[in-house]
């Protein structure tokens, strides 16, 4: 999967520890992002943001001067971009006023290193269209764009629903998506007895973008759960 | 209220009962001071008596021994008049100075019914003459001229009845002014008292008899306030410290999950320090479960976690934590298998989805934890008529059947402040137990069919289909 024009999104982190901060900045430059700004307070955070708007936004919630939910608030106002909270706090009134407020994720502390990775490119993929658009899977390709697959120089039109389906698949690359996940990515709000309809969808699906539908090997399903798309690294 | 109705009528038997007895008793005292008094109280009797036995002889009139000394013992006197003469021709010996010895048709009227100078007379008559016997002065107390109603004296029975029930009424009537006070204030106390153990806060006027006790009621509740405040104070206090810990703990804790995470991954490190190393992020993870663990079991003992309750599908929350699992998957010595069969894809119960989440990755985590050496976890969701269950199962090392006896009773040490060397289990399993019975629902611990421990989380089914 091509991230590497995401790893070069400009990222500010901010939390008032200064190692934990070290300690994020090591796990994402191993990772290969290359673009970090921190700061340990909301006066620093706003004064790095006059530099240059951030792409994506890390806070913590306590912050010495501030909280982080009034200093999102405050940042929004410059500039439209994706927030991700990272906090000691996993109360629920927490996660919903942050919800709320406009965050898009929200990691509660200790994390792995590969969960806040996974996280922030998730969202990064989710605000950010590449600048090549191609998704390279084993037999074909996808071009989110034009909403279509090019299977051996061959266009093929994406259906508005499995437009949803594939884009809810391509976001979580490599992972397995539940049915009930796809079924509201297509359905909406209320999607209990799709199973079905998605099925015959995923069909359709397959014989677009695999060489063998009847063997696939880009969309696998993982019975009774769900399903997995498998995207090429370029 | 009933118990107020009941006092009356206790009281008013008990009113009843006991002027029945009071009457009962004062009868049977008059007629025993009657009878004393009655004794020798016949001098009409013994005047006719006397009358009878005073005979002609050739000595004058003679009256015989046997009356003479009933005279002589109730000290009275006697004479003897003629029908004719009018003379008296026979008289007791003792017969005082003043009583005459001749007699008109006037007097001898009088003294039938009355007096003689004082001294209260009876009269006999006999063939030729009235015996007339004088008692001494003030020893009886006669009645002149009564002269009663007929109707009066023939209904004095049903009379007396009326009287009696009149008395009665009366009685009640009394009694109920009199204790209508008392009954008044009575009704707040029982109320009061009847209200205590609601625990809500009850307050009695202190007024009235009963003042003193309504104050003690009042006291009683603010105590009750007080302690229950207290309490709560101290839960407040206690589960708050707990998550003040356990939010100071996430941050150090995140930092050595994540060095140990990249040194784990560190290629230019050997073999064995790495193994060290995911050891450190595989125990650091066991610590960040027990840090969530500890906080939310605080909680739902002490009701501070509110339960945000909707029509959730059971089959999707399984879904999203066994995917959840697989996706995070480290490494592949835990396979998750999902059993449930395929016709059950919508099970709609009314529950908190994030506390049903947490409930069955804890059964899961649980299973990864007691084997470490890897085992195969298999994930159900069945449905009956009334429930919706889900069960996780392993093929581990399993349970004996006394470490599953003692699963089921053993005391958590949140929940048991002695120290006993009793085995306690852990968290995981004690938070998969209050989630359930905060949502109505249940946990069936035992071997489960794949022969290792499964336990099985069963919550209502929601009505909605």
């Amino acid at each position: 999967m091509n991230d590497e024009f995401l790893k070069r999104k400009r990222i500010l982190l901010v939390d008032d520890e200064q190692e934990l901060l070290d300690m994020v900045v090591s796990i994402l430059e191993t990772e290969g992002f290359c673009n970090l700004v921190t700061a340990k307070s909301v006066k620093e955070a706003l004064e790095a943001v006059e530099h240059g708007a951030p792409e994506l936004a890390v806070l913590d919630v306590m912050l010495p001067d501030g909280d982080g939910f009034s200093l999102m608030e405050r940042l929004k106002e410059k500039g439209e971009y994706p927030v991700l909270f990272l906090t000691a706090r996993g109360e629920d009134e927490d996660k919903f006023r942050g919800f709320g407020l406009g965050a898009d994720d929200y990691i509660v502390k200790p994390f792995l290193p590969k969960e806040l990775i996974f996280r922030i490119l998730a969202i990064l993929r989710r605000s950010y269209k590449d600048e090549n658009p191609l998704v390279r899977l084993a037999g074909s390709e996808i071009d989110f764009e034009r909403a279509e697959v090019i299977k051996e120089g061959e266009h093929l039109a994406l259906t508005a629903k499995e437009y949803d389906i594939l884009s809810a698949l391509y976001r979580n690359a490599g992972r397995i998506v539940t049915i009930d996940s796809l079924c509201e990515a297509a359905w909406g709000d209320n999607p209990y007895g799709y199973e079905n309809s998605l099925m015959a969808h995923i069909r359709r699906i397959r014989e677009k973008i695999e060489a063998n539908p009847s063997r696939p090997v880009s969309l696998i399903t993982v019975k009774g759960l769900g399903y997995k798309l498998i995207v090429e690294r370029v | 209220m009933k118990n107020i109705l009941k006092l009356t009528r206790r009281f008013v038997g008990v009113l009843l009962l006991s002027s029945i007895l009071v009457f009962v008793l004062n009868l049977a005292v008059l007629a025993t001071l009657t009878s004393k008094y009655a004794q020798n109280g016949h001098p009409w009797e013994t005047a006719q008596k006397a009358a009878e036995n005073i005979k002609n002889t050739e000595n004058g009139y003679v009256l015989s021994d046997e009356i003479m000394k009933i005279l002589e013992q109730e000290q009275a006197w006697a004479v003897y008049i003629d029908n004719r003469t009018l003379q008296v021709v026979w008289k007791t010996d003792s017969l005082p100075e003043g009583v005459p010895l001749s007699y008109s048709a006037s007097s001898i009227a009088n003294l039938t019914r009355g007096y003689m100078d004082g001294y209260p007379t009876f009269t006999g008559e006999s063939e030729d003459g009235l015996m007339v016997l004088g008692y001494p002065k003030e020893s009886f107390w006669k009645l002149m001229w009564p002269s009663w109603d007929y109707n009066f004296i023939a209904g004095f029975p049903k009379i007396l009845l009326c009287v009696l029930a009149v008395n009665i009424t009366l009685f009640f009537f009394i009694y109920m002014i009199a204790n209508s006070r008392l009954l008044k204030s009575v009704r707040p106390i029982t109320n009061g008292i009847q209200s205590l153990p609601t625990e809500e806060p009850v307050h009695v006027k202190e007024k009235g008899l009963l003042s003193e006790l309504a104050a003690s009621i009042n006291r009683t509740s603010e105590i009750l306030q007080e302690q229950k405040m207290q309490i709560r104070k101290k839960e407040t206090a206690r589960a708050n410290w707990i998550a003040g810990v356990s939010h100071d703990i996430r941050t150090p804790l995140s930092m050595v999950m994540g060095y140990a995470d990249q040194l784990k991954e560190d290629a230019s490190l050997t073999e064995e320090e790495r193994r060290k190393a995911s050891v450190i992020v595989k125990q650091s993870e066991r610590m960040k479960n027990l840090i969530n663990d500890l906080n939310l079991s605080s909680k739902l003992e002490y009701n501070m976690q509110p339960i945000h309750s909707s029509k959730e599908n059971l089959v999707s929350i399984a879904r999203t934590v066994v995917v959840d699992f697989i996706n995070m998957d480290i490494d592949d010595r835990h396979p998750i298998e999902w059993e449930t069969d395929k016709s059950i894809s919508v099970c709609m119960i009314n529950a908190d989805k994030d506390l049903i989440k947490r409930a069955i990755s804890n059964l899961i985590q649980n299973s990864i934890n007691h084997n470490e050496n890897g085992c195969h976890i298999f994930v159900k969701v069945t449905k009956s008529d009334n429930a919706c269950s889900v069960a996780v199962s392993d093929d581990g090392v399993g349970v004996t059947d006394d470490e599953l006896k003692q699963l089921e009773s053993a005391p958590h040490y949140m929940l048991c402040d002695e120290n006993t060397t009793e085995q306690r289990h852990g968290l995981g399993l004690l938070i998969v137990k209050q989630i359930a019975l905060s949502h109505g629902g249940q946990t069936i611990i035992s071997r489960g069919s794949h022969g290792g421990f499964s336990v099985e989380l069963r919550l209502p089914l929601s009505g909605f289909h």
